[in-house]
């Protein structure tokens, strides 16, 4: 059994449709381990046992009748605890929705269980996924699995999905990403997840934070992974209106391994500069991995993204503040106060404000553009920092003081206001054994060269392939 | 903005957008809201007079 929990989605497909290993076996092992660790780490809010092995038998069947597999069968999978589940509890890490059970699934996780992954519960986040550290009071701040010593931050908002990942309580969960949230706990985590560009994946049955920052993505152990997870999940849904109908490229075809000739524009200003210097010094090293295989490495600026802070406030305050509206007039007790008072303040943010915010996003927007138009990625640290222990409060970065909060979502966020694709990937470890991430940004729908990037990386490091040591 | 906000302000504003907060939630908002507010004044320092807002995405 053991082999099987670390084992990454693709290899897990392989072995179930080469009937090396049975899914009921292969949810059984992910659900001894979630049993074994989840009372301290607190990844999951539900977990759904029974169903995932009744589902797991019927994967068995299926594969012994004949019947046509999906490119998933039998994978297990969990889920931030935003995504709709058809009787399923889906509380948004809140206490105000703890009760709320959907009638259907969300889009995409209707699509990964016809792609056959098998759905093993609902994963801790903040609430409401209002915030990058990863805490929440209703259910307990998931634990970072790299740190046995401190109760150290998982990063957030998926918290939950960043922890059951590294920790090998699922081999793929599912995040959503308004200003960082699949990016962060990756980054603090070790994995490697994807923002795609916003409008590539369906947000329909995807509780909200902010309508026009909000993108679904999945969290994994490698960018191979990614890529067959994101091709189940992306592509035009009529719930959704701002889907594409661009067609889904088969990501996992574009992972060449070839890196030779890809232009790569290193993220200096405002991005390396803030990072601390172990984090610098690993993406830094990246970017010479990367050359020394071929790609062609030069240094770009955004001078813009220092407005993305303000832009992103007005932004998210607003939308945030009106899909919470009702609630704040009424149940406005029943929230972390940490998170009511954040949407609260939002009803202080006037129509200019949100407008200007609309117009800095343009602005951005065509900056990075501009800057991809003669590379094919950006690469950036993914948090100018490692995982802060929970306490943490302040911090020092590159350039300067900062609150913990304001440092972890510095860097990922720009590319919500923008919408290009974006992933975080392992790049190396502090001095105190805590992994760091670089972050791969790439041109609107062209997630296939961000994967290809990352893949490559990987091929050249190992970084990815370390695993938290857990009692 | 750079000037403290006083509660009346606040819970004038407040009511105005349709919520009829307490003097307490008011008060524990304040730091936040003057904060928020110094924040959202970078957007005067950046020339958007030719810049149309974001309304749509890149949806092909």
């Amino acid at each position: 059994m053991a082999e099987l929990i670390f084992a990454s989605a693709t290899e897990l497909a392989r072995m179930i449709a080469g009937k090396q290993v049975s899914p009921v076996e292969v949810v059984r092992a992910h659900l001894d381990r979630i049993t074994a660790l989840d009372g301290s780490l607190r990844a999951f809010i539900t977990v759904t046992a029974e169903s995932a092995l009744a589902a797991a038998a019927d994967a068995e069947r299926a594969l012994t009748s004949g019947r046509p597999l999906g490119p998933l069968h039998g994978v297990p999978l969990g889920l931030k605890d935003l995504y709709d589940t058809a009787g399923v509890r889906t509380t948004g890490g809140s206490r105000i929705l703890g009760d709320r059970v959907p009638a259907a699934d969300a889009t995409v996780v209707k699509r990964l269980r016809e792609a056959g992954m098998i759905v093993l519960g609902k994963l801790n986040m903040v609430e409401f996924a209002y915030g990058p550290e990863g805490l929440n009071p209703h259910y307990g701040h998931a634990r970072n699995p790299w740190d046995s010593a401190t109760h150290r931050m998982a990063g957030g908002s998926s918290s939950g999905s960043g922890v059951a990942v590294a920790a090998g309580l699922a081999p793929v969960a599912l995040g959503s990403d308004t200003g960082g949230s699949i990016r962060i706990p990756c980054s603090l985590c070790g994995l490697t997840g994807i923002k795609p560009t916003y409008g590539r994946v369906s947000r329909a049955g995807v509780l909200p934070l902010s309508w026009s920052m909000d993108h679904a993505g999945p969290m994994t152990r490698t960018a191979a992974d990614c890529a067959l997870v994101l091709r189940a999940m992306a592509g035009y849904d009529p719930a959704d209106p701002t889907t594409s109908v661009l067609p889904v490229p088969d990501y996992t075809a574009a992972l060449t391994g070839d890196v030779r000739g890809l232009r790569v524009g290193l993220l200096r200003a405002f991005f390396l500069e803030s990072a601390t210097p172990d984090v610098r010094a690993a993406v830094e090293a990246a970017a010479r991995a990367l050359e020394k295989a071929g790609a062609i490495v030069d240094e770009v600026a955004l001078p813009s993204v220092r407005y993305t802070a303000a832009g992103a406030l007005a932004v998210v305050g607003t939308e945030a503040m009106t899909y919470h509206a009702g609630w704040l007039r009424r149940r406005a007790a029943e929230y972390d106060p940490d998170v009511s008072h954040r949407l609260m303040a939002g009803a202080f943010i006037s129509g200019v404000h949100y407008v200007r915010g609309q117009q800095a996003r343009a602005l951005v927007r065509r900056e990075v553009d501009e800057a991809l138009a003669r590379r094919d990625v950006l690469l950036a640290p993914a948090t100018p920092i490692p995982a802060p222990a929970v306490t943490e409060r302040q911090t020092t970065l590159g350039d300067g003081p900062s609150d913990i909060r304001s440092a972890l979502i510095r860097l990922t966020r720009p590319f919500n206001f923008s919408g290009h694709p974006a992933c975080s990937v392992p790049c190396g470890f502090t001095r105190d054994g805590l992994p760091i991430g670089m972050q791969i940004v790439g041109r609107p729908f062209d997630e296939a060269t961000v994967l290809r990037a990352a893949d490559g990386y990987q091929r050249l490091s190992d970084w990815h392939t370390r695993r938290p040591v857990l009692a | 903005m750079s000037q403290p906000l006083d509660l009346d302000s606040l819970r004038r504003s407040a009511r105005l957008a349709g919520f009829d907060w307490t003097d307490t939630q008011l008060e524990a908002i304040r730091p936040m809201v003057e904060a928020s507010l110094r924040l959202l004044a970078d957007l005067e320092g950046l020339p958007l007079e030719e810049v149309e807002p974001t309304t749509q995405y890149r949806i092909l």
